[in-house]
């Protein structure tokens, strides 16, 4: 199958006082139709980054290479014109922390109608509305809310208005970061629901992104974990979760506890170390330092994604079958 | 019996119309981590700020060590909140930030030591390193340490934590959780942590209570409550919990509750699985859920659901 997705070597650096700034540094993966892609990392390795940059919509001045490709196209060298359609009929964003992003004074109906009327896809007022009507309903706001302006509605209905909204030109791909983060878990369950019932009706494809690994388990056929700007671990998402083979997927995946599970019960688990900083990462594998398994070889040389196990690989030269 | 540390008795705190705590008795024991869980909106903060003294009951008590609780007793009541970077002047150092509090309840003793002992014992060692940085100097994961550290320096009985790792990295969160459990091992602080995560309940607390619309509506040991929840509001909470998936998922539907319109009968009603399912009415209960108040859970509850449905079973079984 040809995929929907294809995105290759991409790499971005922002440039501060303090000099450059390698958020994302050669990242390649796939996506197929109807596939679904868990995105997971501490804060700042770059998952939102990356994620701008699958649309193009990091500010002026900051330098990506590679390619990333929407079918046949590549986003990163298409014209303004048709990068503007791309954006909402080809792939749509949920934009991390954007519960506020909704304008307050337009009605939330008027809000997702906006780009259906702006990009066409409906042939008049009326139908759009009745599609920003239909969408709401998908995401279960029901009709009677869609007059109301964003104050009106709780922070897990804002969340699920920007959903609609991103559908709004039905999209075949949908990159959602950090959408239910803010969340309460009943309201975050109710987002979850959505969008997997919108995943098994329309085969929407979905990048999904949140430090929350069992959120993404649940969610998501495939599974990647990046830290420092790379994926150090990818693979069938029950598989990386259960077996992750990296040792950070192993920190990430202990400090989210199973209720239940003896060992964890007053044992809390963490990572000792700080985050690295991506304008100073450290020689060799960029874990190493805050590595509980490293070995002298890990201050080396970078190790390569390469196969850990079957259908799984892992940037870590302990992690080969 | 240890005397408790906090008393709550028969609670109420409305804001207009909104009762955003209505009836709620609650005992915190020194030495104990506390984790109040519940819904968005259902008075977790509210009931936190009363303790702390910074609301005035509408109606109840609150007693700290037996007394009304006022913020005179801040040195003895810290708070941690989940926004650490917010909680920090930028523009003082870690030093003068930690020794805020002792400033505050004018000190006699060495300072400078004060201080150093709080940064070691919240994991910022040495001392030494911290104390002329800048908040900005320093990492997310470090900030919420040195938060904990200037709630810790002037030794409180008691820590109001409000998400104390919701903002922070996976891999910091085990740190903190593992630091504020060693401090109530080896201090015998009392820890209430309000928290929608209950992972973290999982991994810290001895107890915990569960609030819906005001009330605490199920209270219990941690194992016991989140390993058999009884309360139909606990149950579908945990359903929801991701890793859980084995368990079928029970996503209550119906519009978000409201303190303002605190539904008559049981609270829960109009979202209730139970109730939905006609197995209320099976059990003979079905007007009261709809009609009739649940009891108030007591402070000294060990393990009690304020559910009509766990009521009668218990009666029949
Ligand atoms: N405009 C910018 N200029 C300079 N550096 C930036 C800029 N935006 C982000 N960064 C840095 O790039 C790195 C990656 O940031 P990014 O926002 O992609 O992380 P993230 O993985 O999405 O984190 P989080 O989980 O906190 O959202 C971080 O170190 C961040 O500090
Ligand atoms: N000062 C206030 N004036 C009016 N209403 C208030 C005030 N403070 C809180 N409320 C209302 O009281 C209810 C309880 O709020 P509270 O902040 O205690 O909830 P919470 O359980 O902490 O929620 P969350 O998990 O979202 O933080 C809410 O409905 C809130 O809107
Ligand atoms: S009292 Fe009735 S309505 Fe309330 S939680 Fe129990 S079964 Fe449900
Ligand atoms: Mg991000
Ligand atoms: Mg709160």
């Amino acid at each position: 199958m040809t995929a929907l997705l294809s995105v290759r070597d991409l790499t971005v650096t922002y440039r501060t006082s303090q000099g450059e700034v390698p958020a994302v540094r050669g990242v390649s993966f796939e996506l197929e139709p109807g596939g679904s892609l868990g995105l997971a990392g501490e804060s700042g390795c770059g998952k939102s980054t990356m994620a701008n940059a699958i649309l193009r919509l990091l500010p002026a001045g900051i330098t990506t290479t590679g390619e990333v490709l929407l079918g046949e196209e590549d986003v990163l060298t298409m014209k303004p014109g048709r990068l503007r359609a791309v954006r909402w009929t080809g792939a749509a964003i949920v934009f991390q922390g954007a519960l506020h992003a909704l304008n307050p004074v337009q009605r939330v109906i008027d809000q997702i109608t906006e780009p259906i009327i702006l990009h066409k896809t409906e042939p008049d007022k009326k139908a759009a509305e009745k599609r920003a009507v239909d969408l709401l309903g998908q995401v279960g706001i029901p009709a009677n809310r869609a007059e109301d302006y964003p104050h009106q509605l709780s922070g897990g209905q804002r969340q699920r208005v920007l959903i609609a909204m991103a559908l709004a030109c039905d999209p075949d791909l949908l990159i959602a970061d950090e959408p239910t983060t803010a969340l309460d878990l009943m309201v975050q369950a109710q987002v979850l629901a959505v969008l997997e019932k919108l995943r098994a009706e329309r085969q929407l494809s979905m990048i999904f992104i949140t430090h929350d690994l069992s959120v993404l388990t649940y969610v998501c056929d495939r599974l990647a974990v990046m830290y420092a700007g790379r994926i150090v671990e990818r693979g069938p998402s029950d598989q990386v979760f259960e077996r992750p083979t990296h040792p950070y997927t192993r920190a990430l995946a202990a400090a989210f506890p199973t209720i239940g599970d003896r060992e964890s019960r007053m044992n809390p688990s963490g990572l000792k170390g700080d985050p690295p900083d991506p304008a100073a990462l450290p020689a060799g594998c960029p874990f190493h330092p805050r590595c509980p398994d490293a070995i002298d070889r890990c201050r080396d040389a970078e190790p390569p994604l390469l196969p850990s196990g079957p259908a799984q690989e892992a940037a870590c030269i302990l992690a080969r079958p | 019996m240890t005397e408790a540390l906090v008393v709550v008795e028969d609670l109420h705190i409305h804001f207009g119309a909104a009762r955003a705590v209505d009836g709620v008795n609650l005992a915190v024991m020194p030495g104990e981590v506390l984790a109040l869980v519940g819904e968005s909106g259902s008075g977790k903060t509210t009931l936190i700020r009363a303790i702390q003294g910074l609301t005035h009951p509408t109606s109840g008590k609150v007693l700290f060590e037996g007394k009304e609780a006022d913020a005179r007793h801040l040195p003895d009541v810290q708070m941690v909140f989940q926004d650490p970077t917010g909680a920090l002047n930028p523009r003082r150092t870690v030093s003068e930030i930690v020794a805020e509090g002792l400033r505050i309840e004018k000190f006699k003793g060495n300072e400078a030591e004060a201080v150093s002992t709080a940064l070691s014992r919240a994991g910022l060692r040495p001392p030494e390193r911290f104390l002329r940085r800048f908040p900005h100097e320093i990492s997310g994961g470090q900030r919420q340490r040195v938060v904990i550290a200037g709630a810790m320096v002037t030794e409180p009985r008691l820590l109001l934590a409000d998400e104390p790792v919701a903002s922070l990295d996976a891999s910091i969160r085990g740190e903190i959780l593992g630091l504020l459990r060693n401090l109530v091992d080896t201090t015998g602080l009392a820890v209430l942590v309000v928290t929608h995560d209950l992972g973290l309940a999982w991994n810290i607390a001895d107890r915990v209570a569960v609030m819906y619309l005001g009330r605490i509506i199920e209270v219990g040991p941690t194992e016991e409550l989140l390993d058999s929840p009884k309360h139909p509001y606990t149950k579908a909470l945990l359903s929801v919990v991701p890793e859980t998936r084995g368990m079928e998922q029970q996503i209550l539907s119906g519009e978000i509750p409201d303190p303002k319109r605190i539904p008559s009968g049981c609270r829960f009603h109009p979202r209730c699985p139970v109730l939905q399912s006609g197995e209320s009415e099976r059990l003979g209960i079905a007007e009261r859920c709809r009609g009739e108040d649940p009891a108030i859970i007591s402070a000294a509850a060990t393990r009690e659901a304020a559910c009509w449905a766990v009521k009668a079973i218990a009666v029949a079984g």
